[in-house]
């Protein structure tokens, strides 16, 4: 008797998985078709019938470091085929949300921006910032005249200031959570080798060989993939024209026959385009397969809109369009902002912990 | 007996086509020198039908022979008096569509078919309706909702009810009900308890006699004439019903047994009954110190779908349960229900309330079994649940603990009464044997709990009650017979006929009440009740060469024959279900029916024409059940499959009714061998008549020994049991049968 789980239930846990996107949780009967019909689901550990009961008691602490969560790419299988309606798969982004809530560093913001009045004050911070920063910026004060050049718009020492200040911060904080993830991924018995297991963690994302497994429709797994690696060009692209520009070894706006803007424009346009598909597969099926909730078309709009908000200012450069490639410039500065302050709180953490999850599950 | 029988040949839906008539008129009129024989080729059409219609009236036959289709089909225009004697001969289904056309074997059959069915009539008389003054009354004992239900439903079809309630107040168990569980759509909210409204209608109906606070001393007679004797309020009280409703409804099991789940062992564990009554007093509060309540357990199956307790499922705790929550959460929304299960059953539209109730975000369920209940220490109960859906091995802890018991009937077994009175007997006889007496005390130690149970003292022969079937419930058969008991005319409804909830005991009783009435009617023309609707045939006896046996009185399913002092049976006519067990039972033959006799079966066994044994043509007897394996034959042969056509059929009105001596009669003259198609037997019987092709199956043990004394194999005899929907199977097994029998080789007594 001694070995067994004194069951609480987390009521709060349970009205926030139901109103989080999995209200119909309670609907669940046990019946298991769910993960039946999986085909992610890995036969030791079968997902998602037991989360879903776990989620029904409130069994917060059993869920949050449980891998599974993680392993779901969200195809919808299993919301199609339950015969009671209970959305196995809805709960799972419900729970996915959840997590990245409760390992947040710090909590409060990882609580405020899980709500949309929440994701509405992170705009507005950005758009405060920025609105301020440009007042000082060398355009304002007149100290610069037009040269079709954005740093004329901020005062550049300060923004690299505060964007290196900020991103410190957010790694640190991001990193913290992710700290706490695998300690609770460990402590419900996930014992793959984590460091070992990210390298074949990572090479099953970037193939997305689980992704093309799930029963999903063909434009979800090409719209995925091309936003990843689009998104991961344009990471790679931005990074080292970064330090290189900064070692003066660089000089910007580069030419539109340089390599590295090729590549650039070839990975904006791959991921405006993947994420085009996400969208348009998220509005034409709003509930069939997997419902949407704040939190997924926040980091879908925003992502959408940093990347064609991007390749607008680039056009409008191109055409020496003023003011309006100062006013773009201005929206996608916040648009990235918010991005980048939600990204350990957001959708967007997803990218890091479905990647700790698979490798610490050894379920590549 | 039918002297002038008269038979008309169809030689319709192709029978002229496939067998000679020609030759089977001259079977009828030269062989069997019958004084009429016609032949139709539309004879089921109206001038086919005048044919016959005109020979009964200016009695130039009297009985008739119709040799076309089956028995069981055309029998609106082959309708004539049912008092005068008729056989059909089953030409179409039985010979044509599964035999050779124009083939000598076939012919052969169809001869042999319409000599066994001339000799039938001759060997029949005109059936002669028994006449009583019956009393269309019903009695209902048990006054809740079943009860209750079938009296109005009685008596607002016109019949004049007495309904007997043992407690001082009508409603039963769901007039102490705060809330039930919706019964009509959408199946999602609590309706309001009580039956207020029906004990008004029942207490003002003019034609209903309401006994409360009464029981039954003694009800004697047979339906029609039943005489009760009650014991009321008032005094002792005799009156004559015609059929009975028992709806004595149901107790919860005794949760005493229960310790492994904690009950006993703290006040706040209780039975669902008792969750009621805690509901119904007032806010549910911990009874140990009154407290509210903030957490629930419920324990489903307690002592349910358990060997070791009641095996079967009660149907209704699920929904018990689920209503429960709804009552806990209707009082505290903040309060945690728990529910342990094997399965949740919410059967038919219940689901919809399960699926209500289960929403609740602090309504938790999982399938899990109960490894212990015992007091945490801080004043909560703390179960141990092991193989749950959430874990293997988890604790839940909670402020009360709520046992969901199932449902044992309010029914007592009146054969296990009577072997307890039978084995007092046998102890207090002297000329008893030690074995006899050692086998009466154990009896005694076994069975002595259920004296004392009765509910409605019978004097019958068998008991003082209804007989108990599986698992203590009355019915006789629950799918194909509800309601009938294995006492003509006293039917069982609601819980006490099987596990059900106040809803579906309503829609029993209309049933039961439907049944009763169904029942006084046909005693009322002297006809028999199902599975013999209208039969107004009846047994009789020809008590001078009785012996005393009693294995008539021991073997009828339905307690139809009482005994007097000497053994002797005593028949009540009204009783009887026709099925002639009886007659099969009876080793001096003194049983026999006008239309059904040992005789009669065994002169149509001799009129077969059985070839000599140079002929290399054996003849196979096959005595078929006439309920499901006779149909079944038939519907092989609509699917038009063939077998051999060595054999030939005799239908019995039950396997039951087998006589051995028509076995010792078919093999002594010359047939090969003799098949035995009746129902299933064993728990999950078929049997129209409970047990009749069980006790066919004891009687052949007998004869197989005969067999060997006479030097004959064993093999020769088989009984097979049948299921209706098994007909694609017959011809295979019989053919199977032939095979054997060929085998065999023939019989060695063919010839002498």
């Amino acid at each position: 008797m001694s070995d067994a789980v004194l069951l609480q239930p987390d009521v709060r846990f349970i009205r926030s998985v139901v109103n989080g996107g999995g209200g119909d949780l309670k609907k669940c009967y046990q019946c298991a078709t769910c993960s039946v019909v999986c085909t992610l689901s890995p036969d030791h550990a079968p997902f998602p019938r037991r989360q879903m009961i776990r989620a029904q008691w409130g069994l917060k602490g059993q869920l949050m470091g449980d891998p599974a969560i993680w392993l779901c790419h969200n195809c919808g299988d299993c919301t199609t085929r339950c015969p009671r309606g209970a959305r196995p798969g809805d709960v799972f982004g419900a729970l996915r949300s959840e997590a990245i809530k409760h390992f947040a560093i710090p909590g409060v913001l990882g609580s405020l921006l899980s709500r949309p009045a929440g994701l509405a004050v992170l705009f507005l911070a950005g758009a405060v910032a920025f609105g301020l920063l440009s007042l000082s910026g060398p355009l304002m004060q007149g100290t610069a005249e037009p040269r079709f050049e954005f740093a004329d718009m901020f005062p550049l020492p300060v923004l690299e200031a505060f964007f290196f200040a900020l991103s410190g911060l957010l790694l640190i904080a991001f990193a913290g959570g992710l700290v706490r993830f695998t300690r609770a991924l460990r402590a419900s018995g996930a014992d793959g080798p984590l460091i070992a297991g990210l390298i074949p963690a990572v090479a099953a994302i970037l193939t997305h060989r689980r992704f093309g497994q799930c029963g999903t429709e063909r434009t979800r797994f090409y719209g995925h993939l091309a936003t990843l690696w689009g998104f991961l060009g344009l990471a790679a692209v931005g990074t080292v024209v970064g330090v290189l520009t900064m070692a003066g070894l660089l000089e910007t706006p580069l030419a539109q026959t340089n390599p590295l803007k090729i590549l650039a424009n070839a990975s904006g346009a791959a991921a405006i385009a993947g994420v085009m598909l996400l969208l348009g597969d998220r509005l034409r099926d709003p509930v069939k397969r997997a419902a949407s909730t704040p939190f997924d078309w926040f980091f879908a709009w925003t992502l959408a809109g940093v990347l064609v908000s991007g390749m607008v200012i680039q056009f409008l450069r191109l055409a020496e369009a003023v003011p309006w490639m100062y006013v773009v410039y201005y929206v996608h500065l916040v648009l990235i902002f918010a991005l980048f302050v939600g990204a350990p709180y957001t959708k967007f953490a997803h990218l890091a912990y479905r990647t700790v999850a698979m490798a610490a599950a050894g379920r590549t | 007996m039918a002297e002038r029988p008269g038979v008309y040949i169809c030689s319709g839906c192709g029978i002229g086509q496939s067998l000679d008539i020609g030759k089977l008129v001259k079977v009828a009129t030269a062989e069997l020198k019958v004084p009429r024989c016609e032949a139709h080729s539309f004879l089921c059409g109206p001038e086919g039908v005048d044919l016959i219609r005109r020979d009964i009236a200016s009695e130039t036959v009297d009985g008739v022979v119709i040799a076309a289709c089956s028995p069981r089909v055309k029998t609106d225009a082959f309708s004539f008096d049912p008092l005068m004697v008729l056989d059909r001969v089953n030409l179409r289904e039985h010979v044509i569509w599964c035999h050779k056309p124009n083939d000598e074997d076939t012919q052969m059959l169809a001869e042999d078919y319409l000599r066994m069915g001339v000799t039938k009539v001759r060997k029949s008389e005109p059936l002669e309706p028994q006449q009583d003054e019956i009393s269309k009354r019903l009695l209902v004992v048990g006054g809740g909702v079943a009860g209750m239900t079938a009296a109005i439903e009685a008596a607002t079809a016109g019949y004049d009810v007495v309904l007997v309630e043992k407690s001082p107040r009508l409603g039963g168990f769901v007039a102490a009900l705060a809330q039930r569980f919706p019964t009509a759509p959408p199946y999602t909210d609590l309706q309001a308890g009580g039956v207020a409204a029906q004990i008004q209608q029942v207490s003002y109906h003019p034609k209903i006699q309401v006994l409360t606070s009464a029981t039954i001393r003694e009800t004697s007679g047979q339906p029609g004439m039943f005489d009760v004797t009650i014991a009321a309020e008032s005094g002792e009280l005799k009156t004559r019903v015609g059929a009975i409703v028992l709806a004595t409804g149901w107790r919860p099991y005794d949760a005493t047994k229960l310790g492994q789940l904690g009950y006993g062992a703290s006040p706040d564990v209780i039975t669902n009954v008792e969750f009621e009554r805690l509901a119904a007093a007032g806010p549910i509060v911990r009874p140990s110190d009154g407290r509210p309540v903030m957490s629930v357990l419920f324990v489903q199956c307690a002592g349910s779908r358990d060997e070791r307790h009641l095996p079967y499922c009660s149907s209704t705790c699920c929904m018990a349960t689920l209503k429960h929550a709804t009552m806990i959460h209707a009082q505290n929304p903040d309060a945690a229900v728990f529910v342990v299960y094997k399965d949740i059953r919410t059967p038919g539209q219940y689901e919809r309330f399960y699926r209500a109730a289960q929403d609740h975000p602090l309504t938790f369920l999982t399938k899990g079994e109960i490894v212990g209940v015992e007091a945490d220490g801080g004043g909560r109960m703390a179960a141990t649940v092991k193989d749950t859906l959430v874990g293997e091995q988890v604790r839940i802890e909670a402020d009360l603990v709520v046992l969901a018991t199932g449902m044992v009937p309010n029914a007592a077994d009146g054969a296990a009464i009577r072997l307890v009175k039978d084995s007092r007997a046998t102890l207090a006889r002297a000329e008893a044997t030690e074995p006899q007496k050692s086998d009466a005390r154990k009896k005694i130690a076994d069975l002595a709990h259920h004296e004392g149970t009765e509910i409605l003292c019978l004097t019958y022969r068998q008991g003082p009650d209804l007989p108990a079937h599986k698992y203590g419930f009355p019915d006789s058969h629950f799918v194909c017979f509800p309601y009938e008991t294995r006492r003509t005319g006293i039917y069982a409804a609601g819980a006490v006929r099987a596990p059900m909830d106040g809803a579906h005991a309503q829609e029993d009783a209309m049933g039961a009440a439907m049944k009763a009435i169904q029942s006084v009617e046909l005693a009322s023309r002297g006809a028999a009740v199902h599975p013999r609707a209208g039969d107004l045939s009846f047994p009789s006896f020809f008590l001078q060469r009785c012996t005393q046996c009693k294995r008539c009185t021991e073997e009828c399913p339905f307690g139809t024959l009482d005994e007097d002092p000497k053994g002797t049976p005593q028949l009540n006519v009204y009783r009887c279900r026709r099925c002639g067990v009886c007659m099969g039972a009876c080793p001096e033959r003194i049983i026999s029916f006008k239309n059904y006799s040992v005789d009669m079966i065994a002169s149509m066994i001799k009129a077969i024409e059985v070839p000599d044994e140079d002929e290399e043509k054996p003849r196979v007897l096959v005595l078929m059940c006439e309920n499901d394996a006779y149909p079944a034959l038939d519907v092989a042969g609509l699917n038009r499959v063939h077998y051999d056509p060595s054999v030939r059929v005799v239908p019995l009105r039950c396997l039951g009714s087998l006589n051995i001596v028509w076995i010792a009669d078919a093999l002594s003259g010359g047939i090969d061998g003799v098949m035995l198609v009746g129902c299933k037997y064993g728990d999950d019987y078929q049997c129209h008549f409970v047990q009749g092709s069980e006790l066919a199956n004891r009687r052949l043990e007998n004869v197989k020994e005969t067999l060997q004394r006479l030097q004959l194999e064993s093999e020769r005899i088989q009984l097979t049991q049948l299921a209706i929907n098994e007909y694609g199977k017959l011809p295979a097994l019989i053919d199977e049968f032939m095979d054997r029998i060929r085998d065999l080789g023939p019989n060695p007594y063919k010839g002498f």
